[in-house]
């Protein structure tokens, strides 16, 4: 021990607490596992609880039983409850397709538009994200009757559209800015039109955020609930919707069965943003634009 | 592989390398205004086939917007830009026969190194195996054959560069334009490409124009170069001439180190400096008694202590700091009355430079008069 000046490296542990520097308690907390072990309990005991019970194999919410998968055959026996989640897949669908193309769009408009109302536009962009969804399905329902348009499927699908623009936009925004403008200019340089530069290098370039916007909003728009309920007409009712009718005369472990199949159809369009970039020869995947571990 | 050495890429239509065979850009009185602010005035500029000309200026001096007028991404607010003969103002960027190389490269992360080289012949249509042909020599030339299929992000800087270069050479085009292309390299990759981007623009015979900030970059690759100040060319001149010759205060400052004296004019030949010394100097014919010049004189002309010789103008300081550059000691030294001049001796085979001199020691300087620089 003797010549080992304290400050050297490796030498902390041996020389117990009085030479433990900060860096080691910072780098080694203690309780991590525990606390971490925690939250995720904490995130996931709800959902657990969902699609344990959704396989229980009697008609009760307290005590699991056994396996089984009645509640499932009952959902899908169910005309209206079927009816209604090919609504939901239709609406989220359509939701998808149009609000990624028009967001896309937008967010190519507000990063190379060089106007001085561009500040303000990018503003305005992000006053749907935070409208409280209540004052968007009222304010929706009142213009819908004001215009004395019949609340139906389009209604619901315009209203989903409205709210998934600006979440195409403030993804495809991001990544459009951090390309620059030097690409296209590149482009237009080695002999494409302007418009030959966007379909074949703007585009490509920001295909897995795209893919990624576009899953993100389907997944939004098929489990909405406030703007649907204040949209939905006569005709069938999106499942989210429909879900909240039936829980007023009573719940039934239907709803769980219901809830795993929904959370199913989220997950495989979070695991189609991951894998669709990787079919098309990408590194990237639209994963990382959506968690933010995107370089330069 | 025979057919590449045998067939270099080369301009089309018989335009040829080498220098001497008309012009390949003509600049008149082109100027260029965003809003208030003139980025370019009135600048006139010609440059001939085959040559290797330099924009040089520090940055806001106007080089990368003259740069992007002949890329066709900046249309002159005056002024005409001739390509060949002909007026290209109102040419898209598509159509001009210019390439550029872009400092961030703006490589297509979606292709792949083939994908981007291939890009700009695909747009014209080019048959499919000439391309194919192409796209491989311009790889061979910039030494990246074996990544053909390695896609951008894959690369290193220095690699990146090369398929930028090799994107924008692949198209033949009449000029290739260079935007800083070095600035992101580290400084011994820089000293490389620097060699080789001159050895391919020889080869190749393409009229490239350079632009950077980087004097050092400039004097050693151009055939010629326009230093640029303020939106105007202050001089345009072979690396010797610029570099020897400077006709301006600010060219003499911005190429190497500044070294002016201030004085005025007090007799047939002589100056007396603000030290109150009389000194001669090469003063031009139209100098008057009494006209305030700046005297620059190059650090590397100037002796020290006994390396004085005969005829030499000389004078006394004090060092007043002493930098040690490894082939070199540039050492500063204070002559009083707030004027300095900087020295820069060498390493030679006899002595080593670099314990002569300490802070505070008392020396002499001198130079030969003719090689003492007279600025207005």
């Amino acid at each position: 021990m003797t010549g080992v000046p304290p400050t050297a490296v490796g030498t902390g542990r041996r020389f117990g607490r009085r030479s433990r520097t900060r860096e080691d308690a910072f780098d080694r907390p203690r309780f991590l596992k525990l606390y971490s072990g925690l939250v995720y309990l904490y995130l996931f005991i709800p959902i657990a609880v969902v699609v344990l019970f959704s396989f229980n194999s009697v008609k009760s919410l307290q005590s699991f039983q056994g396996f089984s998968t009645q509640w499932y055959s009952d959902f899908l026996n169910d005309p209206t409850l079927r009816e209604s989640l090919f609504v939901s897949l239709r609406i989220a669908v359509i939701t998808m397709v149009i609000a990624t193309i028009i967001g896309t769009a937008l967010a190519i408009g507000l990063v190379r538009a060089r106007t001085r109302w561009s500040p303000a536009a990018n503003i305005l962009m992000l006053i749907p994200l935070v409208t409280p969804e209540i004052v968007a399905g009222v304010s929706a329902l009142l213009i819908f009757s004001q215009l004395g348009i019949q609340l139906s499927f389009w209604t619901i699908v315009i209203a989903h559209i409205t709210f998934s623009i600006s979440y195409v936009t403030v993804v495809v925004r991001g990544r459009l800015a951090s390309m620059g403008d030097e690409v296209e200019q590149a482009a237009m340089d080695l002999g494409a039109t302007r418009f030959q530069a966007v379909r074949l290098v703007l585009l490509p370039e920001l295909w897995p955020a795209i893919v990624a916007a576009g899953l993100l909003t389907f997944a939004l728009s098929f489990d909405d609930f406030v703007l649907s309920f204040f949209t939905t007409g006569e005709d069938a009712q999106p499942l989210p919707v429909r879900i909240w009718s039936a829980i007023r005369f009573g719940v039934s472990p239907t709803i769980n069965a219901i809830g795993t199949l929904m959370m199913v159809v989220s997950l495989t369009a979070v695991v189609a943003a991951v894998l669709l970039p990787r079919f098309f020869g990408r590194k990237e995947s639209g994963i990382k634009v959506l968690t933010g571990q995107e370089g330069g | 592989m025979e057919s590449a050495t045998a067939e270099p890429v080369e301009p089309v239509g018989g335009t040829g390398g080498g220098n001497g065979n008309g012009e390949a850009i003509r600049l008149e009185n082109v100027t260029k205004r965003f809003g208030e602010f003139t980025a370019v005035d009135a600048i006139d500029l010609s440059i001939p086939k085959g040559e290797f000309f330099s924009l040089l200026g520090p940055s806001g001096c106007g080089k990368t917007t003259t740069l992007r007028m002949l890329a066709g991404f900046e249309v002159p607010s005056e002024g005409q830009i001739l390509l060949e003969g002909d007026p290209v103002e109102d040419v898209p960027p598509y159509e001009r026969n210019v390439n550029m190389v872009f400092q961030s490269y703006a490589l297509f992360g979606h292709l792949d190194v083939t994908g981007n080289v291939a890009f700009g012949l695909k747009r014209r249509k080019v048959p499919k195996d000439e391309i194919e042909r192409r796209v491989a020599e311009a790889l061979e030339l910039v030494s990246l054959g074996s990544r053909a299929k390695s896609r951008p992000s894959e690369l290193s800087g220095g690699q990146r560069q090369r398929v930028a270069l090799a994107r924008a050479l692949v198209n033949r085009p009449a000029v290739l334009l260079l935007d800083e292309p070095l600035g992101a390299l580290d400084l011994k990759l820089r000293r490389q490409m620097q060699v080789e981007l001159k050895q391919i623009q020889r080869e190749v015979g393409i009229t490239f124009v350079y632009v950077t900030h980087d004097q050092e970059e400039a004097l050693s690759m151009s055939d010629r170069i326009a230093v640029m100040s303020d939106g105007r060319i202050a001089q345009c001149g072979a690396p010797e001439e610029v570099y020897e010759h400077p006709t301006e205060e600010f060219v003499a400052g911005f190429i190497g180190i500044s070294n002016l004296l201030e004085g005025v004019v007090d007799g047939p030949g002589t100056v007396k400096v603000g030290t109150g010394m009389r000194i001669a100097a090469p003063l031009p014919g139209d100098c008057e008694l009494g006209d305030t010049v700046q005297l620059s004189v190059r650090p590397e002309k100037i002796a020290v202590d006994e390396d004085i010789e005969e005829g030499m103008v000389s004078m006394s300081g004090r060092v007043a700091s002493r930098i040690y550059h490894g082939v070199n000691t540039q050492i500063t030294v204070d002559l009083g009355e707030g004027a300095h001049l900087v020295a820069l001796e060498q390493q030679t085979y006899t002595a080593s430079a670099d314990d002569r001199w300490e802070e505070g020691m008392a020396v002499r300087l001198g130079w030969h008069p003719e090689n003492c620089l007279v600025l207005r």
